[in-house]
């Protein structure tokens, strides 16, 4: 069955230091699937993934040319519109980092570290939220005894679990992971790639990986990012 | 939403805080320039004496900055020559030599010296110069060499610190290749360490010139005075360049003096401000010399 | 081992022992020669009475009051400041502005006191004066203005540096979140960075107390007991300054000693607090 399209990205280029590092890339994901990007090494997949939920913006040299739409709701939304907030897109589309990065605080308040941003007081809410987020993670019945331990106690496995429970306490549609496992031991990624595959009837997922048999296992649709273009890459 | 007016008041008042903090500081350099700038000539220096016979000493200069001038340099000289090769020495035994409990006494020690205001430094020069007085020497007073040792009490701390810290801040593998090749522990330190925190041991030194050349406390208990020229030796009395401002500030007679005032104090900033920018191209430039030119 | 590196080692032990001695002589010599003081038991007292030298009642009470009002004030101006343009530096001002700032506050630091204080006597304590129409100008709140942008570079330096320190993993976290700068620095810059800032805090407090020119050049040196931050005050360091003429021998020159032990022991204080901060440092993965 064919899924509606969620992210249309057209003419999509990106430049740092007037290098350009992604040419002109007309693409579309599919809701609920999982699309695997690929490529060689530091040629643009993170910088891809940032274009999404415009985090590159912090970096000085960089500036983008072309049209992202992401489908919220039942329409697409232009999301470099400036009247589109920035804070609610990156709610709608969440970010795992390739290394861990839990903030210095408990496992408790990691997780429902997002929850503070957004204002929420009601603490009932609040723990309902934190135990959903990571049960869907896979981390509750290892941390659930501890919720008030320091997240840094945590293996990197656990952490990264961590972070994806924190990623997924909003509820967002979208999920980018930058080489999510690559940091961690076989054991440990291959609960994640379990855990992504669980994630997908609630979200789209892009990951990028140059573990081509992890990206075989998990990956509905592969793309290969080279030369600043993106291309189908053989799923078989 | 909440969070957007937060955004918005802490924005706003960083830059008002940054705006307040620029204005002021160009406020008081401002207006110093502004009713200074225009004294600054030949005669605020030298007064009514050719300024050759007063640089070859061979004339006393009664009403312009030079005495103030000379004295100032004859003390930052003097207080550095003694506080230079201690505060060195002191912080190659912190870093190389020093551990453990021991170490961590004399830290505290040197943090309790860096902390001590001027003006009691200033105090315990005054004491040691009447107890010497009393007790051994009846010609010392309060001079030259007095405020020389108590200003080198003032800066050392901050030379053991530098050093110290330069020293330890070396990455661990640079420490160890000269050991491997057979060098003794003091070799390493002369041929590799130093040589390796030469820019940072120098921002200190000259950072150290800078507080010689500014303090005032410490000299106006030890023997700085106004109106006695260029200091004739090491034991007798001397001018300076931030006591004859202070001095100027309450004792003024008249307009003219006043603007003497406000001259020295473009003086003094300039060679501060000098000190400083020397401060940090020297720790840029020694760096390349130290490690390429052979 | 050679003898030249044993001589080596003795020369540099020498020097440290020698820079400790000095430390401590500095206090001891002031503990010495204020014995009088402490023999009959009146060191106390002179820290609860007033400075009435005609009643021969030495006391430096009020120079006590000076000393922390005029730092504790100064302290109250700069610290919001300093947080502020640090904030400015490290976070939310724009780079090449970040960097101009940062770079006048780094040449600030070679500002000498005594300029501060010159110009404040013909600028700040005129206005001071015109503005609140009550005295001569030169009280609590001219020197306290005047300190506060002495203590600021520093300050700012020291803050900037902790915020600086924030590993980048953090921040990442937050704009991923959809976190904005104010959340960012409430939620993770601040509570990270809260030892340095609170170092910082200390040492400039150390540096407000002890210094000298501003407030003998400024806030009026009256041995009065201030009541106001209108009122002219008189702080320990500026009493040292100002009672240094007279004899060595007498009582009135004695209290200087107490003064100078007063501010070593704050000294002292500072110093142990500083350490006990940083020694407290948690554990981390």
């Amino acid at each position: 069955m064919d899924n509606e399209i969620k992210i249309k990205i057209d003419g999509l280029s990106f430049f740092y230091n007037e290098h350009r590092i992604l040419n002109n890339i007309t693409a579309g994901f599919p809701e609920n699937t999982i699309t695997a990007i690929v490529g060689p090494s530091g040629k643009g997949k993170t910088t891809f993934l940032m274009t999404l939920n415009r985090l590159w913006e912090s970096i000085s040299q960089a500036r983008i040319e072309g049209e992202v739409e992401i489908r919220f709701g039942d329409r697409f939304h232009k999301i470099y519109d400036s009247s589109y907030p920035l804070s609610q897109l990156r709610r709608l589309v969440g970010m795992v980092f390739q290394v861990p990065n839990p903030l210095p605080m408990s496992i408790y308040k990691n997780v429902a570290f997002p929850l503070k941003l957004t204002g929420v007081k009601d603490k009932n809410m609040i723990s309902g939220k934190v135990e959903t987020a990571l049960k869907r993670a896979f981390l509750w019945e290892e941390v659930k005894d501890r919720l008030t331990d320091n997240a840094f106690s945590l293996s990197g496995g656990q952490q990264q679990r961590l972070c994806i429970a924190r990623a997924l306490i909003l509820e967002p549609e979208i999920l980018l992971l930058d080489e999510p496992t690559s940091s961690l031991d076989a054991s440990a990624g291959a609960v994640i790639e379990e855990l992504m595959l669980s994630l997908k009837d609630r979200c789209t997922l892009l990951i990028v990986s140059h573990y081509l048999d992890q990206v075989k296992r998990i990956a509905d649709t592969s793309m290969e990012l080279s030369d600043g273009k993106l291309h189908e890459y053989p799923n078989s | 939403m909440m969070d957007r007016v937060l955004e918005k008041v802490v924005t706003g008042f960083s830059w008002i805080c940054a705006t307040v903090l620029l204005g002021t500081v160009f406020s008081i350099v401002g207006y110093l320039l502004v009713n200074g700038l225009g004294t600054i000539n030949v005669t605020i220096i030298f007064g009514e004496t050719d300024p050759v016979d007063a640089l070859l000493f061979r004339k006393q200069v009664f009403d312009g900055l030079f005495p103030a001038m000379v004295g100032t340099f004859a003390l930052v000289a003097l207080s550095v020559s003694f506080a230079v090769p201690i505060g060195i020495a002191a912080g190659i035994y912190m870093a190389e030599y020093c551990r453990g409990g021991l170490k961590r006494i004399f830290s505290l020690v040197f943090d309790v010296l860096a902390g001590i205001p001027s003006i009691v430094v200033g105090l315990f020069g005054f004491s040691v110069a009447i107890f010497l007085h009393n007790y051994f020497y009846s010609r010392i007073y309060p001079c030259l060499l007095i405020s020389a040792l108590s200003l080198a009490f003032l800066v050392l701390p901050y030379l053991i610190r530098t050093t110290q810290v330069s020293l330890e801040n070396l990455p661990e593998n640079i420490r160890q290749t000269a050991p491997a090749l057979g060098a003794t522990k003091l070799q390493n330190i002369f041929y590799v360490l130093i040589p390796r925190s030469l820019s940072g041991i120098a921002s200190g030194v000259i950072l150290s010139i800078g507080r010689c050349a500014e303090d005032t406390a410490v000299i106006m208990l030890t023997g700085a005075v106004t109106m006695v020229g260029v200091p004739k030796s090491v034991f007798s009395n001397y001018e300076a360049l931030p006591f004859y401002i202070y001095y100027i500030s309450s004792q003024y007679s008249d307009k003219q003096e006043l603007l003497s005032g406000y001259g020295a104090a473009i003086i003094l900033l300039v060679i501060c401000g000098l000190l400083f920018m020397m401060a940090f191209f020297i720790k840029n430039r020694l760096t390349y010399h130290a490690l390429y030119r052979q | 081992m050679k003898g030249i590196d044993r001589f080596a080692e003795k020369f540099f032990w020498v020097a440290a022992v020698l820079s400790l001695s000095v430390t401590v002589l500095i206090f001891g010599f002031m503990v010495i020669l204020g014995l009088p003081l402490f023999k009959g038991g009146q060191f106390f007292e002179i820290l609860s009475k007033p400075w009435l030298p005609d009643r021969g009642i030495f006391g430096i009470y009020p120079m006590i009051v000076g000393t922390l009002s005029i730092a504790l004030l100064g302290l109250g101006f700069a610290f919001p400041l300093c947080l502020g343009c640090s904030v400015f530096i490290s976070v939310l001002g724009p780079k090449r502005l970040g960097r101009i700032l940062k770079k006048t506050v780094q040449s600030m630091t070679g500002i000498p006191t005594v300029v501060y204080g010159f110009v404040g006597i013909f600028l700040l304590v005129p206005v001071i004066r015109e503005v609140f129409e009550s005295g001569s100008g030169m009280c609590i709140l001219s020197a306290s203005l005047l300190l506060a942008i002495l203590i600021s570079p520093t300050m700012i330096l020291f803050f900037s540096d902790s915020f600086d320190q924030v590993p980048k993993p953090f921040l990442d976290a937050v704009d991923a979140l959809g976190g904005n700068n104010a959340q960012k620095i409430l939620y993770v810059i601040l509570p990270y960075s809260w030892r340095g800032v609170l170092t910082g805090l200390i040492l400039a407090l150390g540096r407000a107390m002890g210094d000298t020119m501003i407030a003998l050049m400024v806030a009026g040196n009256a041995v009065a007991l201030p009541d106001s931050v209108l009122d002219s005050a008189r702080t320990l360091t500026a009493h040292i300054a100002l009672i240094i003429a007279s004899d060595f021998e007498s009582l009135e020159f004695k209290t200087l000693f107490a003064c100078g032990i007063i501010l070593y022991l704050f000294t002292t204080v500072i110093a142990l607090l500083v350490r006990s901060i940083d020694s407290k440092s948690w554990r981390r993965k």
